[in-house]
């Protein structure tokens, strides 16, 4: 709101402490500076209350939003399902795990009137008009005029009211008075995507339940093209006749549907199983859910694009070593921004990272892999910032012949306590590209500069192929 | 490495390259002097803001005793940033001819962009190029030529060893480059800071700049602190494979013969009549208005005074300055009407100025010096502010513009430093602090700390000083606090020039259209001797001007500002009441409870009072002593040193030994501890801008030492110190506070005598002032004044005066409604009056929403109908209609049923009238509430203000203010209700145990204990206050039951409450705003 940051929503403390909606922080603050706020997200709240919606639908099909915050159920023929009107309010209000305040009335319009301007009301004609949700200036122009409840409105002639505040007003009178009614157009969630098979006769042997498998996964491929999604996780649920069930997940690094794909990830996961699937007496039914699904577009069948058949064979062989390995355990190296070389590269999960872009290199080479730690190494140099003659590594003496630098790095300040302080930075570093009488190159730096410690050591931080 | 190296820094940013360097201009100089530089160059993106800075901080550095600065250089350019690709290129101008030409470049691309840019490309360089010196940071051999070509033998191609780890390479390839190109190589370290320990605060402001983290920062911060200032020997060490870039450095220096000081100022000569010489012509101009002012000739005191002054006008050749001054106060006079205007400042106090009419005061009769302290021995212009009325300064600001030109005339810079609030907000932001912790920290600052985060704030807030975060946190933004952030206009500083003021310095788009202003600030013009005439604009000459106004349509008088009686007792006499509400600066509460301890008796004694009452002198201690000698409880002690008891007599006589002023505090300076004239010129320049790097603290051992020394107590030499420091920041001159006594006395004047038409005048001149009308309507009908309600048959848009004591409330009282709908109405009104409704809307042509407004603020009572019904009708009308079908449909809307409406009740009125209009005329909205408070014990204000010193009372009031003045020790609460007001002091000690309750409020019943003075001043000391506020939604909502507090379980930001619907978002549940705002502090 302009320039002042404003209270969206508040507490029940903040609430009690008389804060309320559309403050200003600076006048919350002044009256409660210990306030804590975060700012508003309104994704995540409509995210929140169509999780809410879909939680509700276990006690009435007919679910509405009510956006912002709101949610309708029409109970009709629900209630004694759930002992009685009462008891479902006190199990939809428990469900939600939200401050709530519930409104129960014969309409849709009635209800979310009492729930949102009725405070323990459950008599619509004692409502303040501000139930209509008409502009500012019309309620204004209503209290001016004495009239402050809806009971008000409706002991009086509707037609002078329609003249001047417009016929939805009426209307919308009408819908809480219930003599208009108020329909709700019900949320739908999409059923998941679950896939069974019951056979008649139970399977043996494996491969004919992965052939099982097989059809549910180009049934579900089918489903999810017409939905233009592909599973990112796949859960082979296997049922034998004696009950015992063993459940069986993949999952890939990005949305497919292909079954053949699937179904390959689904043997190297059955293959490198400590406790072997046993079929005991054989599976009779077999089941396939696909919990986590990501858009996928179809896509043109490829006139040999190679660069995107890699891509997809480098991403499948992830796939498969994420099945074999563990996820966690098949990684790569990715860029990271910053200015220390450590720092700058970071090794994450492959499956969940994308192949980052390196930086165009402003800097002078790196080596790709650098020792961690650094190996400490003895150096004779040139003070303060000369190049380096020679060093010893492992015992071994090295003559320098060729040498780059130095590139100088600051320490990270802000990583140290009161860094910001005038030589309190941390030491700085001077890296040199170096050429022994060998040809081979190394990374070394000098660890401080001559005027923030006295003796400073040096390292070796890679080597060049 | 030999110390012989001869080597200037000529590629040095300042902090005036926003948020890319990291020092102060002064700091750059002292630093390169002190490596043994031969000189520095100053060179800021696209800007020259800078370099008075830079120029001043070398010229005290030469003063100061072993400056070992003969023969350092400072040059002056500015680093030029193109947005067509071209690399950097740093420029100095050589001679004067060429300083025209950068800053005609720098105009130029100044006024291509929208405000704060500048937007140039290389074909505008190569345009402008004459006498620059060109040192490319960067480019390929092609623009090397082209440079070449166009400026030959004055083009360098600057290097540079930031430690990047290929700095051999690169050097080797820009050594081939200006092999190839036949430009000479020249060493630079491309510095944005004096000293390497400015590496983290360069970080911060990096961060700022690209609006990241410091933690998200990555490759956007520097990767070393290499870009300080280098000893030449350093420089010749890195540069040791192209030695021949060290002496670059001081071949350019020794091209350049420019300095600021060649920028010789010419005044403007339009105010000297042809055949006359500018001295002659203001002679001429002072004696004929002498004459005119003493018919029997002049005294010989004045004679005297006119003599010094004369000769010091011409002996500084500033009689084109006064003319000047002269020439735009006689143009606002003579403007039909004429516009009020005052003038004051240091010139001010001159008798030049008093003939001439551009100030009031008599400086002979009020002993005032002709500032022989100020300019005799500096050689800066002399100062004259003039204030303009509010609502017509643009008028004199456009005369200016068309008199002298665009081209000659600009308004000065104001350097917008960063602020504690924001500078907290955003060096938290990049230390990566949450949002929550910075706004809790800026939250607690009040007002503002001055150069430091005192401790206490912190633990204020809640956080330990220790821990390491928030001590980085104050650090940082400490020493950020001093920089400079943009460059704004001032509010009316001119600058006029006889030349183009284009080749003088750079010139802006301001953000308002039509408007230009010039790159350097009122120091920086003072520094390089610049003119600049302040047109200012006070709210209090437009009310004055419109009291005059009226009172001659209504035969009350006619009077202008100097014709206004004098020393009027009857005056005096109200303002010793203090009852002042309205005047102009003894208004406040503070001033309010001065004025029956001060009683003024003379025009000095409100001079005093203006200047006394002020956080300064309040935080410095000064008040209760010089009440004290004003009372006669303290003998008026006056210290002298050993040589001359009597030498602070003179200095301090008047003011009873408190030094009140900055003339006093820079007399006392001379006189008592022995400064030079300049000296104390730096002393007052410390304490006008208080802001600026190296302050006060520096003069203060000075002071002390000088006092002592002399034979003055250390402790009252503390004392004096301590008292010019805390007036510093707010401290007076003594002509401005004379000016604006001057209109206090002649605002009181006004309201002594002639209280309709001073309110009336009030109210039209509105926003200004402390109290909202409600308060000024008020206080004029205790005073007897009769107020008329609104009426769509008598109101016009101004407020008016029936008769000569009534007040008829004018249309603009309606929040909302417009100036033409009331010339409209007027119109209208003059065929016949406005007989229906019906007549306003179709006769007055008035759209639907003025209608509304009109019934609302019940305006409609000559009609006959009352605001509930005037309401209902009002609306009937289709809003959304063509004008031509509604006249067609009006007639037959016809009947409708009658909609029944309830009667409105008295309360509901009040509370409508306060809606509508802030105010109401009908009563008070606690009168409703009295008796439920009665029973509760509770007192009406009148009742609290009769009470006995010591006596425990309840009262309740609407809350019209609450302060929190000066240190912040104490919080100042008035509250009203339909008996008075009840102004109640609360300890800060006391505030966090109900500060919600004192902050959140709007009805508030307080208790407490009544102190009263001697001289009746009344305070309420709060013992506890409780929030009544529920009460106020009693007067409308009679029949709508109020909701109940919500069950709330949680105490988790989950457990939200939302608002009640999206319409009201942004409301209170208790959302109808009965009351206008108070007006707190945060």
């Amino acid at each position: 709101m302009g320039n002042a940051l404003r209270l969206m929503a508040v507490d029940g403390a903040a609430h009690a402490l008389g804060l309320a909606p559309g403050m200003a922080l600076a006048d919350a603050r002044a009256r409660c500076p210990a306030l804590m706020t975060l700012p508003v997200d309104p994704e995540a709240d409509a995210r929140e209350l169509a999780r809410l919606i879909s939680a509700m639908a276990r006690f009435t099909p007919m679910v509405s939003a009510d956006p912002p915050n709101g949610i309708i159920l029409d109970i009709t023929g629900c209630a004694h399902l759930f002992g009685g009107e009462a008891g479902l309010v006190r199990q939809a209000v428990a469900l939600a795990a939200y401050t709530c305040r519930p409104a129960l009335a014969d309409n849709a319009a009635a209800a979310r009137a009492l729930a949102r301007h009725g405070g323990r009301n459950t008599n619509v004609r004692v409502l303040p008009v501000a139930a209509l949700d008409l502009p500012d200036e019309a309620l204004a122009a209503l209290r001016r005029a004495g009239l402050h409840t809806i009971g008000d409105l409706a002991r009086r002639p509707m037609q002078p009211l329609a003249a001047r505040f417009g016929a939805e007003t009426v209307l919308k009178l009408r819908h809480i008075l219930g003599e208009v009614a108020s329909p709700i157009a019900p949320h739908r969630t999409l059923p998941p995507n679950r896939l069974e098979a019951r056979l008649t006769e139970p399977v043996i042997r494996t491969e004919d339940a992965l052939e099982v498998i097989e059809d549910l996964l180009v049934q579900a491929a089918r489903e999810m093209e017409a939905r233009k999604l592909g599973g990112r996780r796949f859960v082979a649920t296997f049922c034998r006749s004696d009950n015992a069930r063993r459940r069986l997940m993949v999952e890939t690094g990005h949305p497919v549907r292909d079954p053949a794909i699937v179904l390959r990830l689904l043997r190297e996961r059955i293959e490198t199983l400590a406790d072997p699937l046993d079929p005991g007496f054989g599976f009779d039914t077999i089941g396939l859910t696909i919990p986590r699904a990501e858009p996928l577009p179809s896509r043109q069948i490829g006139l040999g694009d190679e660069q995107e058949e890699g891509a997809d064979s480098l991403a499948a062989l992830i796939d498969r070593l994420g099945v074999r390995l563990g996820t966690d355990r098949v990684r790569r190296i990715v860029p990271c921004d910053r200015h220390l070389p450590e720092r700058a590269q970071a090794l994450e999960p492959a499956m969940s990272t994308q192949t980052g872009i390196w930086p165009v290199a402003e800097h002078p080479p790196r080596p790709p892999m650098m020792f961690d730690p650094p190996q400490p190494i003895e150096v004779i140099a040139e003070v303060p910032d000369g190049p380096p003659h020679r060093f010893r590594w492992r015992c071994k003496l090295h003559e320098v012949r060729l040498y780059e630098g130095p590139e100088r790095i600051a320490a990270e300040w802000w990583r140290r306590k009161g860094g910001e302080g005038a030589r309190k930075a941390g030491l700085t570093r001077d890296y040199y590209r170096i050429e022994d009488a060998c040809g081979r190159r190394y990374w070394i730096f000098r660890h401080g500069l001559y005027d923030e410690t006295p003796q400073p050591r040096w390292y070796l931080h890679g080597l060049f192929a | 490495m030999s110390s012989a190296t001869v080597f200037a820094e000529l590629v040095a940013a300042s902090n005036y390259s926003f948020l890319r360097g990291a020092s102060h201009p002064g700091e750059m100089v002292a630093q390169a002097a002190a490596l043994g530089m031969t000189g520095i160059g100053i060179a800021d993106r696209n800007t020259v803001a800078g370099v008075v800075r830079a120029h001043v901080a070398l010229r005290d550095l030469r003063c100061e005793p072993g400056g070992a600065t003969s023969g350092f250089r400072l040059v002056v350019g500015a680093r030029l940033v193109f947005i067509d690709g071209t690399p950097d290129i740093v420029v100095y101008p050589a001679t004067r001819h060429g300083w025209g030409r950068l800053t005609r470049l720098l105009t130029l691309g100044n006024r291509r962009a929208v405000k704060g840019d500048c937007i140039l490309g290389l074909p505008d360089l190569l345009d402008h190029v004459d006498d620059l010196l060109l040192i490319a940071m960067g480019g390929d051999a092609k623009l090397l030529r082209v440079l070449n070509e166009a400026s030959p033998g004055a083009t360098w191609l600057g290097v540079t060893m930031p430690r990047s780890g290929k700095d051999a390479r690169h050097l080797a390839g820009s050594q081939a480059l200006a092999a190839e190109a036949r430009v000479p190589l020249l060493a630079t370290n491309d510095a944005l800071y004096a000293r390497p320990d400015a590496h983290a605060l360069h970080d911060i402001v990096t961060c700022i700049r690209e609006g990241v983290t410091i933690q998200s920062a990555g490759k956007r911060l520097a990767a070393n602190a290499e870009r300080h200032l280098k000893a030449p020997g350093e420089m010749a060490r890195l540069f040791r494979s192209c030695p021949e870039a060290i002496p670059a450095t001081q071949d350019l220096l020794s091209r350049i013969a420019f300095t600021l000081d060649d920028l010789r100022y010419e005044y403007p000569h339009e105010p000297v009549p042809e055949g006359w010489e500018p001295q002659g012509w203001l002679e001429h101009l002072v004696t004929s208005a002498a004459q005119a002012k003493f018919p029997d000739g002049l005294p010989p005191r004045y004679r005297e005074t006119l003599a010094e002054e004369f000769g010091l006008i011409r002996s500084r050749n500033y009689a084109c300055y006064f003319l000047t001054v002269h020439d735009i106060v006689r143009h606002a006079r003579s403007l039909d009407p004429p516009i009020l205007c005052q003038g004051r400042g240091s010139a001010a106090n001159s008798l030049v100025c008093y003939l001439l009419g551009v100030t009031p005061i008599d400086p002979v009769e009020e002993k005032l010096l002709f500032s022989r302290f100020l300019s005799e021995e500096r050689d800066e212009p002399p100062d004259i502010d003039v204030d303009f009325e509010h609502e017509r300064r643009e008028e004199i600001m456009q005369y200016v513009y068309a008199r002298y030109g665009r081209e000659r005339a600009g308004i000065a810079a104001t350097v917008i430093h960063y602020r504690p609030r924001s500078t907290i907000r955003e060096v938290g932001k990049a230390l990566g602090l949450t949002e929550d912790i910075t706004a809790r920290l800026a939250g607690t600052i009040w007002g503002h700390w001055g150069d430091d985060v005192p401790d206490t704030r912190l633990t204020e807030a809640g956080f330990d000083p220790a821990n390491p975060e928030i001590a980085r946190l104050r650090t940082l933004a400490e020493r950020l606090l001093t920089f400079p952030r943009h460059l704004s206009q001032h509010v009316g500083g001119f600058v006029l020039t006889e030349g183009r003021l284009d080749e003088l310095v750079p010139i802006h788009n301001a953000a308002m259209p039509d408007r230009t202003f010039i790159e350097w600030d009122k120091d920086d013009i003072d520094a390089l001797g610049l003119m600049k005439v302040d047109v200012l604009a006070l709210g209090m000459l437009t009310a004055i001007r419109k009291s005059f106004d009226l009172m001659r349509q209504h035969g009350l008088g006619d009077f202008v500002l100097a014709t206004v009686p004098r020393e009027d007792p009857a005056t005096y006499a109200m303002l010793q009441k203090g009852d002042s509400i309205g005047a102009f600066q003894v208004e406040s509460r503070a001033q309010i409870a001065m004025l029956p301890r001060m009683k003024p008796a003379c025009l000095y004694d409100l001079v005093i009072q203006v200047a006394i009452v002020r956080p300064g002198p309040i935080q410095g201690g000064m008040v209760h002593p010089y009440l004290r000698r004003r009372n006669g409880e303290e003998a008026v002690d006056l210290p002298g040193s050993r040589d001359n008891p009597d030498e602070l007599r003179e200095v301090l006589q008047k003011t009873l030994g408190v030094p009140l002023f900055q003339e006093q505090a820079m007399k006392l300076a001379i006189v008592a501890a022995g400064f030079t004239p300049a000296e104390a010129d730096g002393l007052r320049r410390a304490m006008a801008t208080f802001r600026n790097p190296g302050t006060i603290h520096r003069y203060r051992q000075q002071l002390i030492d000088g006092m002592v020394m002399r034979g003055y107590q250390p402790a009252f030499a503390e004392r004096c110190f301590e008292q010019i420091k805390g007036f510093g920041e707010y401290g007076f001159p003594e002509s401005h506070a004379q000016a604006f006594a001057w209109l206090a006395y002649v605002s009181s004047w006004l309201k002594c005598h002639y209280p309709a038409v001073f309110t009336c005048a009030l109210l039209n001149s509105q926003p200004m002032g402390f109290y909202a009308p409600a308060q000024l309507v008020r206080d004029a009908r205790e005073h007897g004044v009769e107020a008329r309600p609104i009426d769509v048959n008598a109101s016009n848009w101004d407020n008016t005066l029936e008769g000569k004591q009534a007040l008829r409330l004018g249309l603009r009282q309606i929040g909302g409604f417009r100036e033409e709908w009331a010339k409209a109405l007027g119109a209208a009104r003059k065929q016949a009056p406005i007989a229906t409704m019906e007549d306003a809307a179709r006769r007055a042509g008035l759209p639907a929403r003025a209608l509304h407004l009109l019934a609302d603020a019940d305006a409609l009572g000559s009609l006959g109908q009352n605001r509930r019904e005037a309401g209902w009708e009002a609306r009937r009308v289709p809003p959304a209609q063509l004008p031509l079908f509604a006249y067609a449909l009006a007639p037959e809307l016809g009947k409708e049923p009658d909609a029944a409406l309830p009667r409105i009740t008295p309360s509901e009125d009040v509370v409508a009238d306060y809606q509508t209009q802030r105010l109401s005329l009908r009563g008070h909205p606690m009168q409703f509430l009295r008796d439920s408070f009665a029973v509760q014990g509770v007192v009406d204000c009148a009742s609290a203000n009769a009470a006995r010193d010591g006596a425990q009372v309840r009262v309740a009031g609407i809350v019209l203010i609450r302060q929190r003045p000066g240190k912040g020790n104490a919080i100042f609460i008035t509250i009203e209700d339909e008996t008075g007001i009840v102004n109640a002091l609360l300890w800060t000690r006391d505030l966090e145990r109900q500060r919600r309750v004192v902050m959140a409020a709007r009805l508030m019943v307080i208790q407490g204990e009544i102190q009263r003075s001697k001289e009746g001043v009344i305070h309420l000391i709060v013992v506890s206050v409780a929030d009544a506020s529920d009460m106020l939604t009693r007067l409308t909502d009679t029949s709508h039951m109020p909701l109940d507090p919500l069950p709330m379980k949680g105490d988790e930001v989950r457990h939200a409450v939302h608002p009640r619907s999206s319409q009201s978002a942004h409301r209170h549940p208790r959302n109808l705003r009965i009351l206008p705002r108070s007006r707190d502090f945060h």
